[in-house]
């Protein structure tokens, strides 16, 4: 069979409720002229003062115990809480990681002291921090990392180089996959998590500009930085299992299809109240229906993780449709609404709006796993189906 | 589930539908769900239907036909049942002679009708019992039961040779107990469960569609492996088994949102996504069979034809994205998220 049997996508009450608070937050942050209704806010809208004040409102580290700082809330509310943020283009830049990654990584594999240390921090929105995962010659193959994490007395010394290390240059942690053990016969095992401090030392940030000039990636060099035994993240060699063990939270989210939505609203808004044809409507129809079953595939997604099951595979099928979606979104708009793309447009106006998405949209299909290696993981998945 | 139609759709039924359906209805009859089983229930058996391909209309007469009866509150006939829509002339049979002549002519003494025109390609219509055909009479929106002996028949069929018929109706008699003032809201949920229909039987086939592609590239071998061995095939087939669940995912949030107040957006983003995949999810599965899915040694083309018809049928994918594309832009750019997410 090749069906996916998603559970039937309802939200509950509470995060019915929800959606209206956080849309009265946007409406506030708006009047604030913080939130710029630009494409791909969650990769590059990097903004601590709203960071902070969503942390008071109880919406960063949503999912996690009380006791950490967290709030206790379900994996569905976050859901509606972050897909408001990513629809209205709001600055999520600064706490992603930590509220999608690093946050549940650290209270799933952390020790208790690490927990009490970090996650309050992550939860009030004063602590944020980068994932240092690929180098040079491992990014869609992972486990070819060659950062060594040696045992030093007192702990351990890391030594090697992150590339496309986002944020690290403003961020306060990264969480850094390094290889423990050189001797270990299966190219899995061997590898460990550490969480580092990005301004010790040894640590040297080097930027990689996007083609768009804007600096969020980074070289992020580690010059044998000397860690405590509690930098240890999980359990020495487990690091490959905690790593893929959260892929389909990483790759099924809202972030997966919501990145270009807010060019298509800037479109509409412009076309609303005017003469509008018959093929402009279509064009947006399709969007929009293209958009809604993404979603509902997407909570599929989200649902079934709430249940306990790991849908692996169709998180892989969200990742591979929605960021497709989020390129071609980009070429629609083109065609419903032609303008001349421009980065040097008065910021939020249309043509800087479309300037700033085209400009990203290689982006979207290549990270959270690429999606030729995504495909791969699909086909393989229909096999054992049929 | 075990499916009723499994065993019975076998090639040769499928080959033949016009010919195979009113005995294939007489052997699964009995198995139909009851009028009164739930949406989702119904479409479950309507998606198997697709499925299978099975001749006959079953989704016609689940999905639409006796629901639309119910809700006017006429009697649901036995046997299988299509629907109708048109341009008709409709008259009171049994003008009553007191009445004042108004635009429309003179006020009826009870509700039998006179009916003239053309119903355009009713599916399954020379099999049916009674075809429900929702319209406009003198006293405004209407639906009334046509015995489709009572229409000339002229034969069509789809891509699939599914029949598609023309009914020409001369001054047909429709007696009062068969016929029903409704509502506009009617004439409308007819159209948004004909398109529901269609789009559930288009997941079924596009279901099938993917399976046998899987089959075909796991079993047929070429420079000494199976195709699914490489790495373009894999690419391939992924996108096709993503743009299936894609469209089973649109199609089930309009199970679940008809007869509610999503039931418009839910189901014209249904129909507008089930038929907009179809172009990519037969050019994969025809483009990987290779040679033999383009012939009658395949059992591929009894779903691509019925997805390639099933698509224009009860509104193109142009026609419901227009729609979706005017909800969106009637009002103004912040109607268009919430629009979307007011589903859940």
């Amino acid at each position: 069979m090749t069906s996916f049997d998603f559970p039937p996508v309802a939200l509950p009450e509470p995060a019915r409720r929800l959606r209206e608070e956080v849309r009265d937050f946007l409406a506030a942050e708006r009047r604030r002229g913080t939130i710029m209704g630009r494409a791909d806010s969650w990769f590059t809208g990097w903004d601590a003062g709203f960071s902070r004040r969503l942390a008071e409102r109880g919406w960063i580290g949503m999912t996690l115990p009380k006791r950490y700082g967290g709030h206790e809330r379900g994996a569905l509310e976050r859901y509606v809480v972050i897909e408001e943020l990513l629809a209205a283009g709001a600055p999520v830049g600064a706490h992603w990681i930590s509220d999608r990654q690093a946050g549940p990584s650290i209270l799933r594999n952390g020790t208790e002291r690490q927990k009490t240390r970090f996650l309050p921090e992550m939860a009030a929105g004063r602590c944020f921090f980068s994932i240092g995962m690929s180098e040079e010659h491992a990014g869609s193959d992972l486990a070819s990392v060659r950062t060594r994490g040696e045992r030093v007395p007192g702990g351990w010394r890391l030594t090697g180089t992150k590339k496309w290390t986002g944020g690290a240059h403003v961020n306060d942690y990264a969480i850094v996959l390094a290889r423990t053990d050189e001797a270990a016969g299966d190219r899995h095992a061997g590898l460990s998590q550490f969480i580092v401090d990005l301004r010790a030392p040894g640590v040297r940030i080097e930027p990689i500009k996007l083609l768009s000039g804007e600096h969020t990636f980074n070289y992020f060099h580690l010059d044998g930085v000397e860690l405590g035994e509690d930098a240890l993240l999980g359990a020495e060699g487990d690091g490959w299992r905690q790593v893929t063990g959260e892929l389909a939270w990483e790759r099924s989210g809202p972030e997966r299809f919501l990145s270009t939505l807010p060019l298509l609203v800037a479109a509409v808004r412009k076309l609303a109240g005017t003469t509008v044809t018959g093929e402009q409507q279509a064009r947006i129809g399709r969007l929009v229906a293209r958009l809604h079953a993404l979603r509902q595939l997407s909570l599929g997604v989200a649902m079934a993780l709430q249940a306990g099951q790991s849908p692996d595979v169709r998180a892989a099928v969200v990742k591979d449709l929605g960021t497709r979606f989020e390129g071609e979104l980009v070429n629609e708009v083109r065609a419903i609404l032609p303008a001349v793309p421009d980065p040097a447009a008065t910021p939020g106006s249309y043509p800087e709006l479309l300037a700033f998405a085209l400009m990203h949209s290689p982006a979207y299909t290549l990270r959270g796993g690429t999606n030729e290696i995504l495909r791969g993981i699909i086909a393989r998945g229909g096999e054992n189906r049929s | 589930m075990t499916s009723v139609f499994a065993e019975l759709s076998t090639d040769d039924v499928v080959a033949a539908p016009a010919d195979s359906a009113p005995g294939l209805w007489r052997a699964v009859a009995a198995a139909l769900p009851a009028p009164e089983a739930t949406t989702g229930e119904l479409a479950a058996v309507a998606r198997d239907a697709g499925y299978h391909a099975t001749p006959g209309p079953v989704a016609e007469t689940l999905l639409v036909a006796r629901p639309v009866l119910t809700a006017a509150g006429l009697p649901v006939p036995d046997g299988p049942l299509s629907y109708a829509t048109g341009d008709l002339r409709v008259s009171y049979a049994h003008p009553d002679p007191e009445s004042r002549v108004g635009p429309f002519g003179a006020a009826g003494t009870d509700h039998t009708l006179r009916v003239s025109g053309t119903l355009h390609r009713v599916p399954w219509a020379r099999m049916c019992s009674e075809i429900v055909v929702v319209g406009d009479a003198p006293f405004g929106p209407v639906a009334f039961l046509l015995d489709p002996g009572d229409a000339t028949l002229r034969p069509g069929g789809n891509l699939a040779g599914e029949p598609r018929d023309t009914l020409a109706l001369t001054d047909v008699e429709i007696p009062a107990h068969r016929v029903r003032a409704t509502s506009r809201a009617l004439s409308a949920e007819t159209a948004l469960r004909a398109a529901l229909a269609r789009a559930v039987l288009i997941a079924g086939a596009a279901q099938r569609c993917a399976e046998l592609t899987i089959q075909h590239t796991a079993t047929r071998e070429q420079f000494g492996r199976p195709l699914r061995h490489f790495q373009a095939v894999k690419q391939e087939e992924a996108k096709l088994i993503e743009e299936t669940a894609l469209l089973r995912a649109a199609v089930d949030a309009a199970v679940t949102g008809l007869g509610t107040s999503r039931a418009e957006f839910t189901v014209a983003a249904a129909k507008a996504q089930a038929s907009d995949s179809i172009a990519e999810i037969t050019r994969i599965a025809h483009q990987l069979h290779g040679a033999i899915g383009f012939t009658e040694l395949s059992s591929l083309r009894f779903v691509t034809t019925r997805l390639w018809s099933w698509r224009d049928e009860d509104g193109s994918e142009q026609h419901w994205s227009q729609r979706l594309g005017r909800q969106v832009l009637g009002t103004d750019a912040d109607r268009l998220w919430p629009l979307v997410t007011a589903t859940t």
